[in-house]
């Protein structure tokens, strides 16, 4: 099977210092604001998109299946004004993809630990759903990547833990996270760590959706919940008395596009159509419309197993 | 509140529903057919078959239906197997409930009273006939419970699906949550809706356990229980039923038993019944049978021949083999060597003295025509007096309802209970039990009738209506019988020979009166002795 590395992959990892307070707003505006305004995204160059489904007919006038974890404000959940669709950055981005190779998507929502299980077993054929690629889950999916990570720190009002980071002060205190985030093993590795500094750990509760992950701060169960800064703000905007941000860290990964392994055409197909519809500036206009922060903005790449 | 009221009537979430009912349908009705199956191999004779249900439930039941989930819809598809989410799911939930069916089946099944099966299988039921007619209407009633809290179960457990991807209630409030943050008022709305849900499967169960309720004596309307085919109640007279029951003390029989002939034959008519019987063909040849239960034997080498016409009595105290004797003569029991006929056939072996397979024993017991009646009457408890007769002739003999109905009306005339003709076991004194389980015996009309100890499981004052009918038959009818008694004065009556059993051997036999008034073996003696101290014969002459 044909593997490329591109040194790009690990690029971009670095950048911790964002204007957050920007991000403030967040998805929940976002939500607001999609069903209000028109897609605005523009289609990617017609021309170019010719020339991919001409050299990638396989997938023309086909419909896909697109598994999502559609818990996380800003890059999918459904509609909460039409509960029957999908809305967020990552569905209008592969929408995009799909209309410059010729396909359509359909949703099927699973956990987010489901996510490449239910790709690898067929029963979808794409993942777009804010997933960090990282080596471990690129041996079950080859990832093309579109976009830089920044997680924010969740906490209580007043943040009573002083918590501000994936670091000491989260020594002794309960992280709440979704199974399967890439935020479990940083915090994992944190505990030998506290042990030697003679302080106690910080345990990790495990839930299932981003929603479980909030209401287990909001019952004073968890101290923290670190992820997606984007769904931390929405977390914010909704409990404003309740939550707040605590401050943002930089976690060294991209967010990927999982496709089959097995499927080297169908990664090349979506790699050179994201290109496209960066090209046209769809990408950036996406990011604003979602209320997303355009620094998370990445030139693609591809990262596979080996 | 109105949040909570806006989520409840949200038709997104209603829509939910529609999959959470397909995919507990599919659970219950795929649970039920693999259950079926299941059950029916752990039932099975054949070990192997009962080893690999085995080895299913302890899998099944052993893991969580969420892996069984997502080894459905993610794993199956590695080996060609791509179902769709919700037949996945449905898959899964039917692999999951089936094994917990099957026990409730088995429970259901195991559950019937044995003596019921004894008595069809003496009447000639196949396996299935028995199982279809006897066993599952009865064992039906008693699964509803059961199965309406498995049904429950399965709605609450369709929530798993939402790990497959299934647009159920549970993924739905999930997702609504997600994006809308309103996790309380969501979360109490999907909630009400199962509970409607689960409500109105425990309304469904009590509906239907109503419906199937026998003892229901009232509406005009035809009920389901009437239309399942193994039931056909007269409704003219159910209302009296309830009424009616053994506290009726019944005075049509006692007038009807009151026109018997005297109670005993006399001295010159026993000579010329012995003299005839002994010209006649042999109906019942047991050679050194023998049979031992573990270390204990119970026949040892037993010989027993019994002319067409005769009366046996056997008699002897408990232990003795009686029983587990007649239980042989229609191959009810097996036995370890020697041989057994009936008619000049070896009842239950083919011709090259192989064992036959119980259906095809089955057709045999109905065509030799051996009938029994049982210390416990075993008559079939949801079935009515006329159908527990009619019944097992249009099943095993296949005669026509018409037919069958008549004939049922003529016997129950002659035992005395045309009145009684719809009454359910339950509502009949034990006299009338088996007065209406002799006429059962006799319907097909058979060759030998074996009776076991027909009056010991009686009140003292209900003995004698039975033996009238027993005592008719063989004066009137000249039927071949036997019959394992402890009633001396009665077997003096009726038999025309007495063989006394102790320690599973015939140790002294010859004509009933002579035996039973001059017995030469000390044991008979002592027996004869002991059972006299509480009935002294009277009426013999």
């Amino acid at each position: 099977m044909e593997t490329r590395v591109l040194p790009q992959a690990r690029r971009g990892i670095a950048r911790a210092s964002q204007p957050w307070r920007r991000l403030a707003l967040g998805a929940a505006i976002a939500i607001g604001l999609v069903a209000a305004a028109p897609l605005s995204a523009q289609a990617a160059a017609p021309a170019a998109c010719a020339a991919l489904q001409a050299k990638y007919p396989d997938w023309k006038g086909k419909t896909l299946v697109n598994a999502i974890n559609p818990h996380t404000p800003g890059y999918e959940t459904i509609d909460p004004k039409d509960p029957s669709k999908y809305i967020g950055f990552d569905i209008d981005l592969g929408e995009a993809i799909g209309e410059c190779l010729g396909f359509k998507l359909t949703y099927k929502p699973v956990t987010f630990a489901a996510l490449l299980t239910t790709l690898a077993a067929g029963q979808a054929d794409i993942v777009i759903s804010d997933i960090y690629a990282t080596k471990e889950r690129a041996k079950a999916a080859d990832f093309i990547t579109y976009s830089k990570v920044f997680d924010g720190v969740l906490v209580a009002k007043g943040n009573p833990k002083g918590i501000n980071g994936i670091n000491m002060s989260m020594c002794g205190a309960a992280a709440a996270e979704n199974t399967g985030y890439v935020e479990v093993p940083l915090i994992q590795a944190l505990m030998p760590e506290c042990k030697k500094a003679g302080k106690p750990e910080p345990t990790v509760q495990l839930y299932d959706n981003n929603a479980n992950c909030i209401q287990a701060i909001l019952a004073g169960r968890a101290d923290t919940y670190v992820n997606d800064v984007n769904t931390v703000d929405s977390a914010v905007k909704a409990y404003p008395d309740k939550l707040e941000k605590a401050i943002a860290v930089t976690i060294p990964y991209s967010v990927g596009i999982a496709v089959p392994k097995d499927k080297p055409k169908f990664r090349d197909a979506v790699l050179a159509a994201l290109i496209e519809v960066q090209k046209a500036g769809t990408h950036m206009e996406l990011l604003k419309k979602h209320g997303l922060d355009v620094n998370n903005f990445k030139e693609p790449d591809i990262l596979t197993a080996d | 509140m109105s949040l909570f009221l806006h989520y409840l009537s949200m038709p997104y979430l209603l829509e939910g529903i529609e999959l959470t009912l397909e995919v507990t349908a599919l659970g219950l009705g795929g649970g039920l057919i693999l259950g079926l199956i299941l059950a029916g191999m752990q039932l099975s004779r054949f070990w192997l078959l009962a080893a690999i249900a085995r080895a299913y439930t302890v899998i099944f039941r052993g893991t969580p239906l969420i892996l069984q989930m997502v080894f459905a819809y993610d794993a199956l598809p590695h080996i060609g197997i791509k179902l769709p989410a919700v037949l996945a799911a449905g898959l899964a939930l039917a692999c999951n409930e089936a094994p917990f069916i099957a026990e409730m089946l088995r429970a259901g099944v195991l559950g019937v009273d044995r003596g019921q099966v004894t008595a069809g299988q003496a009447l000639g039921m196949t396996p299935r006939i028995l199982m279809w007619r006897v066993i599952a209407p009865q064992a039906i009633r008693t699964m509803i419970p059961a199965f309406g809290n498995e049904a429950v179960s399965a709605l609450k457990n369709s929530s798993l699906a939402s790990v497959v991807a299934v647009q159920e209630l549970t993924l739905r409030s999930t997702q609504l949550a997600s994006s809308t943050f309103d996790f309380f008022s969501i979360f109490f709305a999907s909630g009400l809706l199962y509970l409607v849900l689960t409500f109105a499967i425990s309304v469904i169960q009590l509906f239907v356990e109503w419906l199937l309720d026998l003892d229901r004596a009232q509406g005009r309307e035809r009920k389901l229980a009437d239309y399942l085919p193994w039931r056909r109640v007269d409704l003219a007279t159910r209302l009296e039923l309830a009424e009616a029951t053994a506290a009726d003390p019944e005075p049509v029989a006692a007038e009807q038993l009151a026109e018997t002939p005297p109670l005993a034959l006399t001295r010159e008519e026993r000579t010329r019944r012995a003299a005839t019987i002994a010209r006649n063909n042999i109906a019942v040849e047991a050679k050194d049978l023998t049979k031992r239960y573990g270390a204990q034997k119970v026949l040892g080498g037993l010989d027993l021949t019994v002319r067409v016409g005769e009366v046996v009595a056997l008699l002897g105290p408990s232990g003795s083999g009686k029983s587990t004797l007649l239980r042989c003569i229609n191959h009810l029991e097996s036995w370890d060597a020697g041989t057994v006929r009936v008619g000049g056939r070896r009842l239950g072996f083919d011709d090259d003295g192989k064992l036959l397979s119980p259906r095809a024993m089955a057709n045999e017991r109905a065509t030799v025509g051996v009938g029994m009646v049982f210390q416990q009457f075993n008559l079939f408890a949801h079935l009515s007096a006329r159908e527990n007769i009619a019944g097992p002739l249009r099943w095993v003999h296949g005669m026509t309802r018409i037919d069958a109905d008549r004939r049922a009306a003529e016997l129950l005339e002659r035992v005395g209970l045309t009145h009684r003709a719809d009454a359910l076991p339950r509502h009949l004194s034990g006299g009338q039990q088996q007065r209406v389980a002799i006429a059962r015996a006799l319907a097909p009309n058979p060759s030998v009738l074996l009776l076991d100890e027909p009056t010991s499981a009686l009140d003292p004052e209900l003995v004698n209506e039975v033996l009238e009918v027993i005592r008719r038959l063989a004066i009137d009818d000249g039927l071949t019988m036997i019959i394992s008694t402890h009633q001396i004065r009665f077997a003096d009556e009726v038999a025309d020979r007495v063989a006394f059993l102790s320690g599973g051997v015939i140790i002294e036999e010859g004509p009933a009166h002579e035996v039973l008034t001059n017995p030469r073996n000390p044991l008979t003696a002592r027996f004869l002795s002991v059972m006299e101290a509480d009935k002294i014969p009277e009426a013999v002459r």
